[in-house]
């Protein structure tokens, strides 16, 4: 489904090189976890693959479902069915939650030859949706995350992807800020929209999340690589031992720069 | 020996004398006093204060006619600009002049007038109170639209009475051969206790150039209650000078909304004087301006007495090489304690070369006063446009939304449906011309 091949990218027209040659893939039906510690561009990765303009890709190529779409707009990928839980969701005041999703919804759908909603079918559909995530009704008429507490906008994140419905999600730090009572909502709600024909790739820094959502693959990032893949254990590993225990190893076995 | 330096007046910019053929002795007599202070008052230029950053030469550039000497074409069909909720409300205005045909005033209260002022001219209210409200020192346009008018609105509401309708005061102007000017005027009396909603548009049908100076002078008196929605939609070649002026008795509201969207240049000077204690009033404004568009608003929200509570929130999206200009004075008079006013602008600025210049002005006397304001110049955020985009709107789509939901406050304020909807679409129009 995903395929990163050889990924170095840079801040738009500065010579920050963060990615550093990430290669990743993804199949239908996987869970992925990415875990490293701060600062290693593991936000930076999800954004340069949802598209962010911020970003230049300098080498190598991003294949979703066949398709390069290293110079794809942000738009055109998410129609194509990607979808990123941000680390920080936006606050967009003025717009409510509802009118953004409808009209994120029928774009999708206008793209895809499929058929739109009119705004009574919509309150139906999304309402259902406001169970996934056991969300109030208030929350669809309120303006994107102003206002928010931190728990309710990494929520929000989760019930957008709920409504989209999208076949490959980034859930970028969705586990930070959350309480352990809201952690269970969140990890609920993602299990129920996991299905054999979509994938899941979780960005986190502990391995708390994924004990409620398990994956399937677990890497390590750390300096702009992905520098170690594994099973379940190697997050267990990490978080008994931590990264620096971690490089060490990587660099008595002369595999880290 | 001194030497005196002519300076020019209004007239320098006029084909021919200002006359006016008002039949009504009393409209002659403001016609009269209008020409003394055009003769005596020279045109304005930047080395006047309130009118530093004004480039004026739409007007100075040009000579502008009288309507009958300017060709102007037929006004064809309109209907597409009548309000739904206004269909038996409203008078028609084509280039200043009143257009019975198209005007319709059906179904009002009792002893509601919604007219025109020649008609209306030994209407005890006109003959009291028409000119006495206008009040600018100093000024040529007030002063022209003075010496020139002949006709236009009145709005009379009796006491105790509410009219339902909005009442909707529509002035057309059309293609001409030559730049003509026409002066609308509307009085508008609301006695005690009175309520009613004034929706007053200015439409440019073509793009041509012509110089549109309304005076709108609204008394209000104990109690009474107006909402005055103000759209501006000129041909993008006209100049637009505005006088619009409300003094209020005690427990009097008037509320006003002014939408810029159209003329080269638009210079709107709105005041409200307070001339009794607790009042309550709003000068609020929406700009959308791109293109060279120049917007101008220098407000006066004057306090005399105690107990006002008063808005204003003015909001600007500048593009292109549009310029904005905001002077909001707000004065409290010595005595005029337990004011509470609330002024604030907020700017979103487009583009690189798009300019901004905003000033608020607090003359405070009294002690005893909350006084808020403040000024923000921003740009769409580029993490905002992502998020919308990363969701598959278009970043046209995205920017559109971005600059609604900016817009939005003013245009909620509207009250009536069909304005909500027309000025939905006005932002919209004007967000598809940003990604031409
Ligand atoms: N727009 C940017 N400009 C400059 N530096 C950036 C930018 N975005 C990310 N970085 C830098 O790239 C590195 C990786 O950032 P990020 O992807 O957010 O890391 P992580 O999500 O793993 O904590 C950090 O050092 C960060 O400061
Ligand atoms: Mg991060």
């Amino acid at each position: 489904m995903l395929e990163i091949k050889n990924l170095h990218a840079s801040v738009e027209g500065e010579d920050i090189e963060i990615l550093k040659g990430v290669n990743l893939k993804v199949n239908a039906g996987e869970i992925h976890a990415i875990m490293g510690p701060n600062g290693s561009g593991k936000s930076t990765l999800a954004k340069v693959v949802s598209g962010h303009p911020e970003y230049e890709v300098t080498q190598g190529e991003i294949l979703f479902n066949g398709e390069d779409i290293t110079e794809l707009d942000a738009d055109e990928r998410a129609h194509m069915g990607l979808f990123l839980a941000f680390q920080y969701p936006v606050e967009v005041p003025g717009i409510t939650n509802k009118t953004l999703l409808r009209e994120a919804y029928n774009t999708i759908a206008r793209a895809n030859d499929r058929e739109e909603l009119d705004p009574l079918e919509f309150e139906d559909y999304i309402t259902e949706k406001l169970d996934v995530i056991e969300m109030k009704d208030q929350f669809l008429s309120r303006s994107i995350n102003t206002g928010f507490s931190g728990g309710e906008k990494k929520k929000n994140e989760i019930f957008q992807m709920a409504v989209l419905n999208p076949v490959l999600s980034f859930l970028d730090e969705t586990d930070s800020g959350l309480d352990i009572d809201a952690l269970k909502v969140v990890s609920d709600g993602v299990n129920k929209i996991a299905n054999s024909e979509n994938a899941i790739v979780m960005i986190t820094h502990y391995q708390r999340l994924l004990n409620y959502i398990k994956p399937d693959h677990v890497h390590v990032m750390m300096a702009g690589k992905l520098i170690k893949s594994g099973g379940f254990e190697l997050a267990e590993e990490l978080e008994a031992n931590g990264y620096d225990a971690l490089e060490k190893e990587l660099v008595l076995n002369g595999e880290a720069q | 020996m001194s030497e005196v330096i002519q300076r020019d007046t209004m007239l320098s910019y006029i084909t021919g004398s200002v006359e006016s053929s008002a039949e009504s002795v009393a409209i002659r007599a403001i016609n009269e006093r209008g020409r003394e202070d055009l003769e005596k008052t020279p045109f304005p230029t930047r080395k006047d204060e309130d009118w530093r950053f004004v480039d004026l030469k739409s007007i100075t550039k040009s000579q502008f006619c009288k309507l009958e000497e300017a060709n102007a074409a037929d006004v064809g069909d309109i209907s597409e600009h009548y309000l739904p909720e206004a269909m038996n409300c409203r008078l028609v205005f084509v280039n200043g002049v009143y257009n019975e045909e198209l005007s319709s005033v059906e179904d009002l209260p009792n002893n509601v007038i919604v007219g025109n002022l020649a008609a209306n001219a030994d209407n005890n209210s006109v003959k009291e109170h028409l000119g006495t409200i206008t009040n600018y020192d100093d000024d040529v346009f007030a002063p022209f639209n003075d010496a020139a008018f002949t006709d236009g609105a009145f709005i009379y509401v009796p006491e105790e009475t509410v009219v339902r309708t909005p009442i909707h005061i529509l002035n057309v102007f059309t293609d001409a051969e030559k730049a003509f000017y026409a002066t609308p005027r509307l009085l508008y009396v609301g006695e005690m206790f009175s309520k009613s909603t004034i929706i007053e548009e200015h439409i440019g049908l073509a793009d041509n150039q012509y110089l549109n100076v309304p005076v709108t002078e609204f008394k209000m008196f104990t109690g009474s209650n107006v909402h005055h929605a103000r759209i501006q939609r000129d041909s993008k070649n006209a100049s637009h000078v505005s006088r619009p002026i409300a003094i209020l008795d005690k427990n009097a509201e008037y509320h006003s909304y002014t939408i810029c969207l159209g003329a080269k240049l638009f210079r709107n000077d709105p005041r409200v004087i307070q001339n009794a204690e607790e009042v309550n009033f709003t000068v609020d404004g929406l700009v959308l301006i791109d293109g060279n568009q120049i917007a101008d608003t220098h407000s006066i929200m004057d306090h005399r007495f105690a107990h006002a509570g008063s808005h204003q929130l003015h909001k600007v999206v500048v593009n292109d090489s549009a310029h904005s200009v905001f002077n909001g004075k707000i004065f409290v008079a010595k005595d005029a304690q337990k004011i509470d006013s609330f002024q604030e602008n907020r700017n979103l600025l487009l583009s690189e070369n798009g300019k901004v210049n905003t000033k608020p002005q607090l003359e405070i006397f009294a002690d005893d006063v909350l006084c808020s304001h403040g000024a923000t110049i921003g740009q769409l955020q580029d993490e905002e446009v992502f998020y919308l985009q990363s969701r598959g709107l278009t970043e046209q789509k995205s920017r559109e939304l971005l600059v609604y939901a900016f817009a939005l406050e003013s245009v909620e304020s509207m009250e009536v449906e069909s304005v909500e909807k027309l000025l939905l679409s006005e932002v919209i129009e004007y967000t598809n011309r940003d990604n031409k």
